[in-house]
Formats: C-alpha cells, structure tokens, sequence
C-alpha cells in the first residue's frame, strides 16, 4: 500500500469506546457537583475549585491541532515545524505568569463568571462586554467547528477493515465512514458536556490530556523501534523532497509534457536495478556506471540530479524509499518553465525516481530542505520564525477558554504548581510528536492524507505484534481526546457566552435558572449542528484555522486583558477600542492575503505575521482612547486595585 | 482624599509579569537567533547531527526547551509568590437585578 493507508484492528475501535464511554461517566459526575449550587456558578465556572492538575492540563492551547494540524505540518515540512512550535517552550509560564494571578483575583473581586463578565464589571460598563461577547462567539466558533473534522478522521481510521466493507466500497477521502465518525464524535463530546457543564468539559480533558501523554509515550519508542531509530530516518530524508499541493487541472495539464522525463526516469531505474542485483542491492556511487544516455534529462537535454549514492534499492512498490533521481530545475529558457501556473512556484516542475520504483512529476522542494531552514517551499522564513513566538504565547493568554480557567482556580498555590506541571508536559509531548512524526516520514513517506500521520502510526506499529490493536486504540485516544477536549471547553466557553453575557445581560435579565439552563442546553445542541454541518466539506488544513483563531483571539484580548489587570487609567472606550483595533488589523490581513493569493492566509508585510501588527494596533488604540476618555470612576479602581477595607 | 494602598497582590503580579515578559524575550531572542545563524538556508551536506537530530534543532530549539523548563521551576519556586485571592463578590448588575426579581 505505497500511500500509507492502513486497517485498524477490532482493540482499535474497541479503545475508542472506552474512552468515549469514559467521558460521558465523567460527564454525569460533574452533573452531580454542579446541582449541589447555583446552576451559573457551577454549570459554567465548576464553583471555583480547580487544583493544579486540572488547571494545567486543561487550560492550555492544546487542540485537534496539536495530533492532527502540528503532526501533519511536521510530516510536509520536516525539522524547522519544530522552530515553528518552538514558542511552547515559554506557554505555560507566560499562560499563567502574565494575568493569572491578577484574573483569579479580579474574578473573585467583581463576582464574574465568564471573560465578558469581567470586562463590563472592570468597568461597570455592559458595552465592553457585549464587545468581548461577540468576538468570543466569531472566533470560538471558527476555532472549534474546525476541530469536528480531526475527530471524525480519528473515528474514520479506527474502523476495522471488514466493518467498513459491510456497507461497501468507499474510496473517498470524506466519505460514508468519515461522516458517521462525525456523528459519532459530535453526539459524543455534546452529549457529556451537556450534561456537565464546565466540570464536564475539565475533567474530560484532563482525563484525556493523560491519556494523550501515555499515547505519545507509547507511540515514541515504537516509532523509533519501526524506523532503525533517529539516525536512520535522518539519513533517509537526507535528501527527500516535499511536493506540493497542485490542484487535478494544473496536473492534467502537466502529464504529456512530463511524459519524456518520467519514461527515462523508468528506463534508469531498470538500469540502476540491474547494477544492484550485482552489488548486494547498492545504488552506484554515481551516474557514470548506467548509459550515458539514460543520465540526460530529455526536456531540458540537462544532467539529471543522481542523490542515490550510499544508499540500496527497495522492492518494487515498497512503502519506504529514498530519492534516487531527479530532473533539473526548470529554468528560463525551459520549455516546461511558463507551464507551471501555481502563485508562488518559481522551480517549476521536476520528475523524481525513487528507489522503489515510482516516478512522480510535480512541483517539489530541494533535496535536504527537510532538515533544515525554512523548509520545503519556503515554509518558514525567518520573518514568520519571529512572529509564531508571539502567535503561541499571546494566543494562550488571549485565549477566553484559558482565561476563564484561571479565574476557577482555587489558589495561587494552584496557579503556581500548574506552571511547573504544564511545563513538564509539554515537554513530553511536543518534542516527541516532533520526533515521531519525522520518524513518520520516513516511515510512510506517500501518505496520501498527511492529518492521518499520528493515527496511521498508531496502527502500523502496532499491527505486528498480539494484541496491538488495543494499543493503537490508546493511542489513537490521544487525538480524539485532544479534540472532544477543545471541542467541549469551546461550546462550554460559547454556551456561557450567549446564555450569560447576551441573553442574561440584555434580553432577560429576571431569567429563571431553568430557563437559563434549557437555553444553554439549546445552544449546545444548536452549535453541535453548525459543526457537523459546516464539516461535510471540511476545511484543508485544520492548522491554519488554529492560528487564525488563536490569532484573533491574541489581538482582541491580550493588550485589553493587561490595561484590565494592571492599568488604573484603562477605561472603557478604550479597551473596546483595543478588541476592535486589533481584531480589525488581523481580519484585513487575512481579506487582503485572501484577495491576493486566493488561499487562506494572511498578507503578511516584511514576512511579520498579522498577530504582531494586530497587538500593536491594539496596545496603541486602547492606551491612545484611554488617556483621551474621561478617567474611570476612582471608587470602582481602588475597589479592584487597593486592599480591601473592611465593610462597616 | 487620601487614596488606599495598592494591594500587594496586584505589585506582585505586576512584577511577576514583567519578569515572564523578559524570559519570553530572551528565549525568542536565543532561539530565532540561533537557528536563524545556524538553521537557514544550510547545505544539508554540512550539518551535524545530535542522536539523529540536526544540530541547529538540538541547540536552537530542544536545548533552551529544557532552559525553560528549569527556568519555570525557579520562578514558580522561588520567585513567584502567593497570596489571598479575597471573598467572592456579587456583580453590581446581577445584585440589580436579584433585587428586580423580589420586587
């Protein structure tokens, strides 16, 4: 199978169901606690009362994007995604060690409950919140209807081989299985935290933020076993190359012209293979041992590449394989060069020889380009390497999921000992999903589907030994944990913001806590439809929506949340001012980028990425409106920054 | 009118904060610097590696990691420090409308 798919085993769906089955008995013992108080309090803020564990390995940025986007981009791109998440390094000190202190105190001090609670109480003003509301509900709903796609390919994979044949053949990508793992997924992660609430949505997670750490344990050393370790795999990407995306037209188009090339690549590769049956399976060590006529590109009437010395020749169609040969760069004076139409394609098509055989055309980056800056296709210019430390660390202090967590925290205590506990997490995972899925290139190098890295591992390296499936089962419940776990604090997150900060605030402020309950139900119910609606054509490339998001919620809410915390003279306008600037800044960014390549990506000027113009925009707008607004009440700032005096 | 004492919680959060602000600094600062030195734009036929690993990944980007993390265990140990989060408070506007709802 030279793309890579793979056939789950019967222990494989089977440890889905335990987790699954897992969280909805969590989810009914948080039912339990939240009926014990008020049904606002408890339902969407757990009373208060998370401890360390709970806070730092729930109020993080982890997502479907950590086990799906980030995995995926580490596979098309190699080393340099790992400077790409570089910025985690410093996420849970900043996470914690900017506003935490100051929010959980702030929380307690004006009675809030959600993120826009806090705002309009800081104030005592209902437009700030109404504000941080509406841009909560746009890009929490962005960020978590992008995450069902990562669940239901999860389900997708984890089918066994003669289920999915019972209801006949399906080839496509999003077809019939993906779709009822959509289902299964969206009533599922609903379901629990329907019926839990905010404890629902934080136990699970930090059930699953477990199970996500023994996934990726378990996971490394097999990965590592299955590749011949680190140095092998290196050595084979030495020189691998990275094709791009090219739509079914562009390479249509394409074939005929390709067509000489790839004919003598296949005419080398039958040469090549006769020199290694005499060689104990070793490629020559040049191109000087075949026919000097086979060693010619017929297009350009150019040397081919030869990258094979060193290395042997695989079995005809077997899964791993090195470059052997290429065609030179088509240049200028290239017949082949004004073909190719792709914005941004400068190289221009080449074909490639592998060592098992396979000929490809495309549009491919240099040979080596995986291990080192800025990657293939210029994935990650140095402008960008700068921008991504500020994208990670302020889109997890922007983050209201993050932030509403840190206002449940018990203590300080609490806050401190989840820096030390994120930290050491992160470590265990990030850097090895870094080296797993280099590993994973090296492993399954065709893989068709490059977000199905981390579950297409899971069942290749367990499908060897007894009772494998069961472990590539726990696995797999790493992503789908990650996912039901952003998913869940997201529609927690959303759910509080329209049933408290709109509806409670402006349409019916007497609401009875039953009516305040069904509706937060309803809303439940109602963004599950838009997910599962908005996912049957799935969005490309889940990563890019995690940032867009992660963007906008940096720019609206970083700068404003530090005026709030620790600025006396911050008003009103002006923090309205600041969310409106910076997500503002952001959206152009991303409508010009849009209008200009005609994907989705932002525009950003000098390589800097938008989240940087954005914060400035922002910090400049809320400073500049606040001096120029009348100061706040002085009564209202001590009462949030002074020593609390006692009442007589 | 005398004004009432900052609370110390709020000092020594701010102060934290700014401390994180410099550790985030200097980490992007080493790290970007590194690899960009080190990283970019390097014929594969020069790098090293370390386990496998090249060796701008290793130093750039896994070696400041583990910093970091040593770096938080101090701040959080040894600089951070803690204090009463104070009485949970009713919301001015919910009070308000607690009181409409007797009347």
């Amino acid at each position: 199978m030279p793309d890579g798919s793979i056939s789950a085993g019967y222990g494989t769906i089977a440890g889905l169901v335990v987790l699954i089955a897992a969280s909805v008995w969590l989810g009914l013992l948080a039912q339990r606690v939240v009926e014990r108080g008020s049904f606002m309090k408890g339902y969407f803020l757990g009373n208060r009362g998370l401890g360390s564990w709970a806070l730092a390995l729930t109020a993080t940025v982890q997502s479907g994007g950590t086990f799906m986007g980030f995995p995926s981009l580490v596979f098309t791109n190699g080393w340099v995604v790992a400077l790409w998440i570089g910025a985690y390094m410093v996420v849970p000190i900043s996470g914690f060690g900017i506003i935490g202190k100051r929010f959980a105190q702030l929380s307690r001090r004006t009675g809030a409950i959600t993120v826009p609670d806090l705002f309009r109480e800081r104030f005592g003003n209902a437009n700030v919140g109404l504000v941080a509301s509406l841009l909560i509900l746009f890009f929490m709903t962005v960020m978590m209807v992008a995450q069902f796609k990562a669940g239901a390919i999860v389900m997708k994979v984890s089918i066994p081989e003669d289920i999915r044949n019972l209801i006949g053949e399906d080839q496509s990508e999003y077809g019939t299985w993906y779709r009822i793992g959509l289902a299964v997924f969206t009533v599922t992660v609903v379901g629990y935290t329907l019926i839990g609430g905010f404890l629902a949505a934080v136990w699970t997670d930090l059930f699953q933020s477990l199970i996500m750490w023994v996934g990726v344990m378990l996971l490394l050393p097999l990965t590592l076993l299955a590749v011949g370790g680190m140095a092998a795999a290196t050595h084979q990407l030495k020189n691998e190359v990275s094709a791009k995306k090219l739509n079914a037209d562009a390479v249509a188009k394409h074939a005929p012209t390709r067509a000489p090339a790839e004919e003598r690549l296949k005419q080398l590769d039958a040469a090549l293979r006769q020199y290694a049956a005499n060689h104990e399976g070793a490629l020559p060590p040049d191109l000087g041992q075949v026919s000097a006529e086979l060693r010619e590109d017929p297009i350009s009437g150019r040397p081919l590449e030869y990258y094979g010395a060193g290395y042997q020749v695989a079995q005809a169609g077997a899964v791993r394989r090195v470059v052997v040969a290429m065609t030179p760069t088509a240049e200028a004076e290239d017949p082949t060069a004004d073909a190719a139409e792709e914005p941004g394609d400068e190289a221009g098509w080449q074909s490639v020889l592998y060592s098992n055989g396979v000929v490809k055309s495309g549009v491919f980056s240099n040979p080596g380009d995986l291990l080192t800056a800025p990657g293939p296709h210029d994935f990650h210019p140095i402008g960008t390497a700068f921008s991504y430390f500020f994208i990670w660390v302020f889109a997890g202090l922007g983050s209201p999921a993050g932030m509403v967590r840190v206002m449940a925290c018990r203590d300080t205590q609490t806050i401190r000992r989840s820096i030390v506990l994120l930290g050491s997490y992160n470590l265990c995972i990030y850097i090895p999903l870094i080296v797993i899925c280099v590993c994973g290139r090296a492993l399954l190098p065709d893989l068709a589907v490059s977000d199905e890295i981390v579950p297409s591992l899971a069942v290749q390296t367990t499908s060897h030994f007894a009772g494998g499936s069961l472990v590539a089962g726990l696995i797999l419940s790493a992503p789908f944990g990650a996912v039901m776990a952003t998913v869940s604090s997201y529609l927690v997150v959303i759910a509080s913001g329209l049933v408290r900060d709109v509806y409670q605030q402006f349409l019916n402020p007497n609401a009875t806590e039953g009516q305040l309950r069904r509706l937060s139900y309803a809303v439940m119910v109602v963004v599950g439809g838009i997910g599962i609606g908005a996912n049957i054509h799935p969005v490309d490339f889940l990563q890019k929506i995690v940032v867009f998001s992660g963007t906008c919620g940096a720019t609206a809410f970083v700068a404003p949340a530090l005026m709030i915390a620790y600025w006396r003279r911050a008003t009103a306008a002006g923090t309205i001012a600041g969310m409106l600037c910076g997500v503002g800044v952001t959206l152009t960014m991303y409508g010009i980028g849009m209008a200009k390549f005609s994907e989705f990506t932002p525009f950003r000027p000098f390589d800097i990425d938008p989240i940087i113009w954005g914060l400035a925009a922002s910090a400049v707008a809320g400073v500049l409106v606040s001096l120029r607004t009348l100061p706040p009440d002085e009564g209202l700032i001590s009462k949030l920054f002074d020593i609390e005096t006692a009442k007589s | 009118m005398s004004r009432a004492a900052e609370d110390p919680l709020v000092r020594s959060a701010r102060r934290e904060a700014a401390v994180v602000l410099v550790i985030w600094a200097v980490a992007l600062i080493y790290s970007v610097g590194y690899c960009w030195l080190f990283g970019y734009h390097r014929e594969v036929s020069e790098l090293t590696f370390v386990w496998g690993i090249p060796d701008w990944v290793m130093w750039g980007v896994f070696a400041p990691w583990v910093a970091c993390f040593l770096v938080s265990l101090w701040f959080s140990y040894g600089f951070m420090t803690d204090a009463e989060l104070g009485e949970e408070q009713t919301p001015p506007s919910e009070a308000a409308a607690a009181e409409a709802r007797d009347a």
